[in-house]
Order: structure tokens, then C-alpha cells, then sequence
């Protein structure tokens, strides 16, 4: 019976989603989905592998887990369900922002890196 | 001759007045016959004044009393006075005194007399044994012959105390060659001066040869000299006390020296010392001048030593059976050859006495040598004495097998008897003992022990490479980890991401050039680039993107999704 009504939590939670979620916010989860996955391959790589070069493994994790964080700030401070918490930020200025903070640290990971 | 060389430089009108001063200034006496004419003469007065340096004055007043003209010591007095507080040097102030020295003795001279106190003041103390100045060896040593020679003239004692002067004794005659001419003769002066004057003369005690006295020579001889190494004759030396330098005991007091050849000597052996070193505490009376004319001399006895009782025996270790014992005497050698093995050791025992006086002596050197005639190997071991001064030595066979590396055969033993106060040390080869080992190794050959040999090389070990992963699973890793990549791009495609919805500004596109570079400077960065150019090159492409970008945002188009696009291609450097 748990089973079925996880996996009816999951329908409903995914029907909301896709309804309910406007296009923008879509875009940005994508994106999520898609760093997540990439951290979690660089993950797995250096678990079966070793760890060996460890500051290429630590900033292209890093790289992951920043591009993660910093993403979702611009989901919430662009959902216009937050905009009462975000009003001296608009869309574009959280924008430039998420560019600005990426710019530093991809400077960061590609020193780094090695 | 010389007068006519005189007369020839004062006619020469375009000599300087100077270089005139200088040849007549160190005339003897006798130059008062010289005639010299009224010009230089008065050019020679003209030069006592203010103006003229310490130097000139000097030697005009010199040239005028050595050629026996008058003066008027006063002026001169006034002059020096002058010249003293103007130029305030050693120097100066040095020549002012020799300057001094040659005025009448009824001038007013206090004032100059009172210059060698002030002068006195300003030696350095260097360690307590020397006094300078610091201008040099020089300044000194003309300094002591100028307040002698000035002191003697008015004949007042100058201020200089004993220990004073024995440190500028020290400190002239410290050299034993001089760096220039001048050096030389100042401390040619000097020594003059300290030894024939009326007040301090220094006395120059030295032990004829080594200061050392034994039954073939028994007399302790001093020479007692001056300064210039002038024999005092008319000195008294007298010992005060002597004393042994390890018990302390006194062994003479008040022993008069007596004057031989002008030696002064001392029988020392006379009063029986033992061997050994003696504090000599030494006296020179005769002249109430005489300074630094109480002396410590250190004087060492020496003796011949004889080796008595000398008694060789082998004794049992369970010491059933008594043990034999033969005696040997100096310089014989025992003919029967001794035997140690486990059950025997072998032992010595002798005594070391005085020869003349049959004192027992215990000389620093006592050691037995073994020496293995086949092998070349020598063993040495150190006889002690007892309480008795009795010296004894055994050798145990299981006791000391690591000295000999457990080798048995024939040794040679050998005496020897060494010190300082021994005029004969002894090496003497007092027997043959046959050393038998228990469990002998055989080591075959007794190799030198190689100390200094170079050593076996230490191979350096580089630094092993990690492991690593082997190139297919990393390739397909990089596959894999690319591929989400696609997945975006599949997943923004089906949310219908807006491309088409482009428009084309300049600065939209200068923004996404401005981007492109950002990404292009990355990459460069990775291989090329250190972080100050990067930030360098940033900065300019940074503010470029930063003010397209804000031109765009003024412009609202609907840019978002594609730029959002075109950013995430910079996810590709996670590689």
C-alpha cells in the first residue's frame, strides 16, 4: 500500500510540476539536473578510480557543487512567487549576478585544476 | 761641508722657510759653530707665533737651540699654549712637549707639564696589559720618550703610575717589525727614554734558556735587563719565596741571586725540591727608579726516574698454587717467557722512584704496550698505582679478549715511563708473554681497521609515479561525464528554449562575443596563462561583456533562456 501511494505522491508531485512551473524555472532545474549529474559522475569516478590527481578531482567537484548553489539562488531570486522578498533585485540584475559569481568561480577552478 | 749646504739653502730665497727648519732641526750640539745669517735667523724667529702649526714651531725652536741662537721661551710658551687649544691632537700636543723640553728651565712650563696628565687620560686600556693611544703604536711611543724628555728637563716626576707604564711597555714593544721608518724610530726613542731617565726605569726579567733546574743543572739564571736589554748591574735580585705549584708548600725564602757574567743565578737544587713545578716569586731592589720589579716566574724541576722492585708473576685464578714471581731488572730483559691462558693471569708490579733522592714519583705516562711480533698487533693498557704508589698491572686472558680480537701467540710487553719533569723516559721491553685464548674465532687475516675508506654508495630512490587509472576506464569516465551535457541540451530543446527569438543588436552581440572570450580566456588560462594575466585580460573583457550586457538588460529582449544557453556551455571545462 506505501508503495502505491509513494508513487502516487510522485505523479501528482510531477503533474504540479509540470503545470505549475512556469517555463524560465524549468529551464534552470534542466540545468540542475544536469550538473547534478555531473557531479555525481565525477563522484563515482573517484571512488572506483582513487583519488589521484586529488586537486583536479576537488575542483571540478567544487566546479559542480558551486554551479549547483549558485543556480539555484537565481531560481529563487527569479521565481515570481518570491518577488515580494526580492524587490530591489529584478530578474536581470540576479542574472548578471549569477554571471558575475560564475566568472569568479570558474577562475578559481581553472587555477586550480591543474 | 755641512754648513756650507746650510748657507746655500738659506741664500736660496724661493726654498719655502720650512724645508730650511727641517735640516737644521735635528743637528747635534755641535752645529753652534755653524754661522748662520741674519735672515734665517729671523725667519726662524718669525715662525714661533700663532700661525705656524705645532710641527713648525717645533722645528724652528729646535734649529734655534741646537744652533745656539737665543730665544724668548715665553713667546714660545704662549705660542705652544695657543696652538694647543687650536688644534687639540695627541700629535700636537706631543710635539709641544718636545718643543718644551728644549726651553729654558726658568720659563712658565706648568701649563704644558700639565698636558701629559690630560694625555695620560686618553690612553686606551686595552685588556688591562696594554695601554695605546688610538691614534697608533707611533703617537704612543713618542708620547713616553716626550714626558720623559720633559720631565727630566724640569725634573718633576711626571704623573704616569707603575701600572701605567708597564702597559706602554707592553703595548711599544709588542711589534717585532715596524711598518714604516718613522714607527721605527719612534720606538728606538721611546725605548731611550724608558731606559735613561730620572724617574721610571722598567725593568726586563727573562730566564736564561728554559726556566728549568735538575741535578745536572743546577742553577736557576735570570737576566735582569732594561729596556734596550742593558744589564742592570747594580740590581739586587732577590727570591722572595718559592713555592710547590701543587702542594703549595713553601720551599725557599728570601734566597739572594748572585751576579755572574751578568747572570744573575740561584742554586736552586740545593734546597732538595722535589720534581715538579715551582711559583717563583722574584725581587729587584738597587734603584729607587726601577718599575715592574716584582716578578712571578714559573720553574719546573726536573729529575731521572728509576724503575725499582720490578717483580713479574703469574698468578693462578683459583689460587691453589702460589704464584712465581720473578724480578727484572732495568734495563734486562726477563729471559724466561710468561704464560697466561683461562686458568693463569699474568701480573706486574713495580715502583717508579727518584733517582738522587729515592722519592716515589708518579710521573703522568705509565703504560704497559703488548705487542704481537707476528701480527703486528699492539695493545696498550694503563698501569695504576695504589695508595702506596705501588704500580700494578694484570692481565686476565677472558677479561680482555676483545682488545686482543681473541688472537693468542707470543707478545712483547714494553714499559714505558713518560712526564714532563723526566729526563729520561723509559721504553723498556720488560718480557715476553704467551697470551692462549678460549674458543679462538680465527679470523684469518687482521685486517688495518679502514676507517677512511669510501663508503658504499646509496642509490638515490625517485619518487615511484602514482598509479594510475589505465587509459580506457579515464576515456570512458570523460564519456560519461560529458553526456549529461546532452541531456540538457535534449531536455532545454523539448521546454522549447528560445532561439529563434533573437535579435540583433550591437550589444546583444557584443555581449555574447564579450562571453565567448570570457570562456576562450579560460581555456587559455589552462594551458597557458598565470592569474595575473588572466585577471588582466578579464578585466578588459569583463567590463566589455558587463556594459553590453547592461545595455541589453535596458533593452529587456528575451534573451534569457539563450543566454542561460550559451552560459552553460562553460560547464565544459569540469573535464
Amino acid at each position: 500500500m506505501s508503495n502505491n501511494s509513494v508513487i502516487s505522491v510522485i505523479s501528482r508531485f510531477l503533474e504540479e510540476y509540470a503545470s505549475s512551473t512556469p517555463n524560465k524555472l524549468k529551464v534552470i532545474d534542466a540545468y540542475l539536473l544536469y550538473v547534478m549529474m555531473t557531479g555525481a559522475l565525477q563522484f563515482l569516478y573517484c571512488l572506483l578510480v582513487g583519488t589521484f590527481p586529488f586537486n583536479s578531482f576537488l575542483s571540478g567537484f567544487i566546479s559542480c557543487v558551486g554551479s549547483f548553489i549558485l543556480a539555484v539562488c537565481l531560481r529563487i531570486q527569479i521565481n515570481p512567487q518570491n518577488k515580494g522578498k526580492f524587490l530591489s533585485i529584478s530578474p536581470e540584475r540576479a542574472f548578471a549576478d549569477f554571471l558575475f559569481a560564475h566568472t569568479v568561480l570558474h577562475l578559481v577552478v581553472i587555477n586550480f585544476i591543474g | 761641508c755641512f754648513y756650507a749646504f746650510v748657507e746655500d739653502l738659506c741664500s736660496l730665497n724661493q726654498c719655502k722657510r720650512e724645508q730650511r727648519c727641517v735640516f737644521v732641526t735635528f743637528c747635534p750640539n755641535s752645529c753652534q759653530s755653524i754661522p748662520v745669517s741674519n735672515d734665517t735667523r729671523d725667519l726662524l724667529l718669525a715662525t714661533v707665533s700663532e700661525d705656524s702649526t705645532a710641527s713648525q714651531i717645533h722645528q724652528s725652536v729646535s734649529a734655534l737651540s741646537a744652533l745656539g741662537l737665543p730665544l724668548a721661551s715665553q713667546e714660545v710658551v704662549s705660542a705652544l699654549k695657543a696652538r694647543i687649544s687650536k688644534e687639540d691632537n695627541v700629535l700636537a700636543i706631543i710635539l709641544a712637549l718636545l718643543t718644551a723640553s728644549r726651553l729654558s728651565q726658568q720659563a712658565e712650563l706648568g701649563d704644558i707639564l700639565e698636558e701629559i696628565e690630560d694625555l695620560a687620560a686618553r690612553l686606551d686600556d686595552l685588556g688591562g696589559v696594554y695601554l695605546q693611544f688610538e691614534e697608533g703604536l707611533e703617537a704612543t711611543a713618542l708620547f713616553v720618550s716626550a714626558a720623559y724628555s720633559l720631565s727630566d728637563h724640569v725634573d718633576m716626576e711626571p704623573p704616569l703610575k707603575e701600572d701605567q707604564v708597564i702597559q706602554l711597555v707592553n703595548s711599544i714593544f709588542s711589534k717585532k717589525s715596524w711598518d714604516s721608518l718613522s714607527e721605527a724610530f719612534s720606538v728606538a726613542s721611546a725605548a731611550a727614554s724608558l731606559s735613561n731617565n730620572h724617574f721610571h726605569v722598567p725593568v726586563i726579567v727573562s730566564a736564561q734558556g728554559p726556566a728549568a733546574v735538575s741535578h745536572s743543572h743546577p742553577f736557576l739564571r735570570l737576566q735582569v735587563t732594561d729596556v734596550l736589554c742593558q744589564p742592570l748591574s747594580s740590581a739586587s735580585v732577590l727570591a722572595e719565596s718559592a713555592s710547590a705549584v701543587s702542594s703549595k708548600s713553601a720551599v725557599l725564602s728570601q734566597a739572594l741571586f748572585t751576579l755572574r757574567d751578568g747572570v744573575f743565578e740561584l742554586n736552586f737544587m740545593a734546597s732538595q725540591p722535589a720534581s715538579g713545578y715551582y711559583q717563583f716569586s722574584v725581587a729587584i731592589a738597587g734603584d729607587s727608579r726601577f718599575v715592574a720589579n716584582h716578578v712571578e716566574l714559573k720553574v719546573k724541576v726536573s729529575t731521572r726516574v728509576a724503575i725499582n722492585n720490578m717483580d713479574l708473576s703469574v698468578v693462578d685464578k683459583d689460587q691453589s698454587i702460589g704464584p712465581k714471581t720473578t724480578r727484572v731488572e732495568y734495563p734486562t730483559k726477563a729471559k724466561a717467557s710468561f704464560m697466561a691462558d683461562g686458568h693463569q693471569n699474568f701480573a706486574m708490579t713495580f715502583q717508579l722512584v727518584d733517582e738522587t733522592t729515592g722519592v716515589e714519583l708518579t710521573p703522568h705516562q705509565t703504560f704497559v704496550r703488548l705487542h704481537n711480533q707476528k701480527t703486528g698487533q699492539e695493545v696498550v693498557f694503563v698501569a695504576e698505582p695504589d695508595s702506596k704508589n705501588l704500580y700494578k698491572f694484570e692481565l686476565d686472558t677472558a677479561e680482555r679478549k676483545t682488545e686482543f680480537d681473541s688472537i693468542s701467540g707470543t707478545y712483547a710487553l714494553y714499559l714505558m715511563v713518560g712526564d714532563a719533569t723526566l729526563e729520561n723516559p723509559i721504553l723498556w721491553n720488560v718480557a715476553d708473554v704467551v697470551l692462549k685464548f678460549l674458543d679462538e674465532e680465527a679470523p684469518g687475516t687482521i685486517q688495518a681497521k679502514t676507517l677512511y675508506v669510501p663508503k658504499p654508495e646509496i642509490p638515490h630512490l625517485f619518487r615511484e609515479p602514482e598509479k594510475k587509472p589505465p587509459t580506457a576506464v579515464s576515456n570512458t569516465f570523460t564519456a560519461l561525464v560529458l553526456s549529461p551535457f546532452l541531456l540538457l541540451l535534449i531536455l532545454w530543446f523539448k521546454l522549447g528554449a528560445n532561439i529563434s527569438n533573437f535579435t540583433l543588436s550591437p550589444s546583444t552581440i557584443l555581449f555574447h562575443i564579450g562571453h565567448a572570450a570570457t570562456l576562450g580566456l579560460m581555456y587559455v588560462y589552462w594551458t597557458h596563462l598565470n592569474m595575473f594575466q588572466t585577471l588582466k585580460y578579464l578585466a578588459i573583457i569583463g567590463s566589455l561583456t558587463f556594459l553590453a550586457g547592461n545595455r541589453m538588460l535596458a533593452q529587456k529582449a528575451k534573451w534569457f533562456p539563450l543566454h542561460f544557453l550559451s552560459f552553460g556551455t562553460r560547464l565544459i571545462s569540469q573535464i
